[in-house]
């Protein structure tokens, strides 16, 4: 069973998440804050990581620089959640890794085919 | 127990809230990425984005944008997902389309749908017609026909779709109007071209043809469509100063005196400060002034090379073409071969190489001629 982790500061988010994998094959881990993330992360060694950009206690562009320096998670790939014209360039730059920009508000079902798609690509 | 039942009706609850919020969640980004890709686009191509999304969306086999002429009571395809053809329009159809065109919201037919297969037509399963509406008139409906994997069709899909038509149709309308007035300038622009023209037999139809070659070139030159669109105003009306020109000297037989060249000379000027009347028309109106201009600076102006105005250069080669395959008061039209030979001759002396390397690839293949034909000069 593959297994998508989802780190973002919003419930609601999560729990729609939660909810459009309830009937698949794919186990969602949902993460609300982000303090112990990497930690988290490399517990449950998930096959995607999906990242909100902006959260209150470490960002998820933060959270994907430290990932990236871990060799033993590295190479998760990860989509990022991303509010209308949240991105700035400079951001962009250190992000150059990051498969799929999602932004919000975005399709519940859209989301669901994409990730479907990203993890069939592995097999 | 009565907590443990309290406690699981709620999380029922917030089941069936994330469920309708997750709907509502649907909507908006729906409605974000289409108010985005949406502004600016042709009528066309507005209805080309709808029936991609609600197609996504519904996942049906069949979706079809008719639009609906109020003069003449008729719906028609304009445009359409999946199988279908204008055939398929039927009486008992059209009916369904009536209904759809004056409701207020999606009608649905599931199963129920009372359309017999006809010979021209396969039947629907289940289908579903929504009006699409603008600020003051109906504008058509969309119909969408057999879900891929159930039969019918279910309460959140027919309130996005209705979220979504409702906010289809002023852009629908916008764009509408805005053909409208397209059409209506250019309609204007012609009927000036004509009122110039049918003052002298021997220009008569030379705007439409020189708009014909300037266009062929700017296509070559592979210019965006707006740029097409303005030279197509600047070819129409390159000539318009001649309406001041005295007519004896427009259609006299033989050779013009020096003075009534000077006099001719004028029209490329007085055009354009007829066009300074109109606004949004600057481009043009330096077009028209400056046709006449030579690329080696030796036309009337003396401007040079890209001081020219570019849609003036492709209109210069197109006018002359046009000119010299064209009979005159004082001579014979010449063959479309010696006329190409007199533009390649006038390569980086009157016309700019490279609109005439594009005129050539124009010409050679319209008029089927080899490029060989022409080596000794190219």
């Amino acid at each position: 069973m593959k297994k998508v982790m989802v780190i973002d500061d919003e419930p609601f988010i999560l729990m729609m998440i939660e909810d459009i994998f309830e009937n698949t094959e794919i186990n969602v881990v949902t993460l609300r804050e982000s303090k112990n993330a990497i930690e988290m992360i490399k517990k449950e060694k998930p096959d995607l990581l999906i990242l909100d950009w902006m959260m209150p206690d470490i960002s998820g562009i933060e959270i994907y620089k430290q990932l990236k320096t871990d060799p033993e998670i590295s190479k998760i790939p990860v989509f990022m959640l991303t509010a209308k014209g949240e991105e700035d360039e400079e951001s962009i730059g250190i992000l150059k890794g990051v498969e799929r920009y999602i932004t919000k508000p975005f399709s519940p079902r859209m989301l669901l085919e994409i990730v479907l798609e990203r993890l069939r690509e592995d097999k | 127990m009565k907590d443990l039942e309290k406690i699981n009706r709620l999380k029922q609850d917030l089941h069936n809230t994330v469920r309708e919020l997750s709907n509502t969640y649907e909507e908006l980004a729906l409605l974000y990425r289409v108010s985005e890709e949406l502004a600016g686009l042709t009528v066309e191509e507005i209805c080309g984005v709808i029936l991609k999304e609600v197609s996504v969306v519904t996942d049906v086999k069949i979706a079809v944008i008719f639009f609906y002429d109020d003069k003449s009571k008729n719906f028609y395809t304009k445009g359409f997902k999946g199988i279908w053809s204008p055939e398929y329009l039927t009486e008992d159809l059209i009916e369904i389309l009536y209904k759809g065109l004056q409701s207020n919201k999606p009608i649905i037919f599931n199963k129920n749908l009372c359309m017999k297969c006809s010979n021209s037509r396969p039947s629907f399963k289940s289908a579903l017609v929504a009006p699409i509406k603008g600020k003051k008139s109906h504008i058509g409906v969309l119909f969408l026909a057999d879900k891929n994997n159930t039969d019918e069709f279910f309460t959140g899909e027919i309130k996005l779709i209705q979220t979504l038509l409702a906010f289809v149709g002023l852009f629908v309308e916008n764009a509408l109007l805005i053909e409208q007035m397209q059409k209506f300038l250019l309609s204007a622009i012609k009927a000036l071209v004509k009122a110039l023209e049918s003052t002298s037999e021997w220009t008569a139809g030379h705007s439409e043809r020189v708009t014909q070659y300037a266009v062929a070139i700017g296509k070559m030159m592979g210019l965006p469509l707006e740029d097409i669109k303005r030279l197509k105003m600047c070819a129409l009306l390159h000539d318009i100063g001649k309406i001041a020109i005295p007519k004896e000297i427009l259609n006299k037989k033989g050779k013009l005196e020096t003075n009534e060249w000077e006099e001719i000379k004028r029209h490329p000027i007085i055009g354009a400060t007829i066009l300074g009347e109109m606004d949004y028309f600057e481009d043009v109106s330096e077009c028209v002034k400056c046709h006449h201009e030579h690329y080696d600076g030796t036309g009337i102006l003396g401007l040079k090379g890209e001081k020219i105005p570019l849609y003036a250069r492709i209109v210069a080669v197109a006018d002359a073409f046009d000119a010299i395959t064209s009979d005159r008061p004082y001579r014979k039209r010449f063959p479309i071969s010696e006329a190409i030979k007199k533009i390649i001759n006038g390569s980086g002396k009157q016309f700019d190489p490279t609109v005439v390397d594009a005129f050539l690839k124009w010409a050679y293949s319209t008029y089927n001629i080899k490029l060989s034909d022409h080596k000794i000069n190219t």
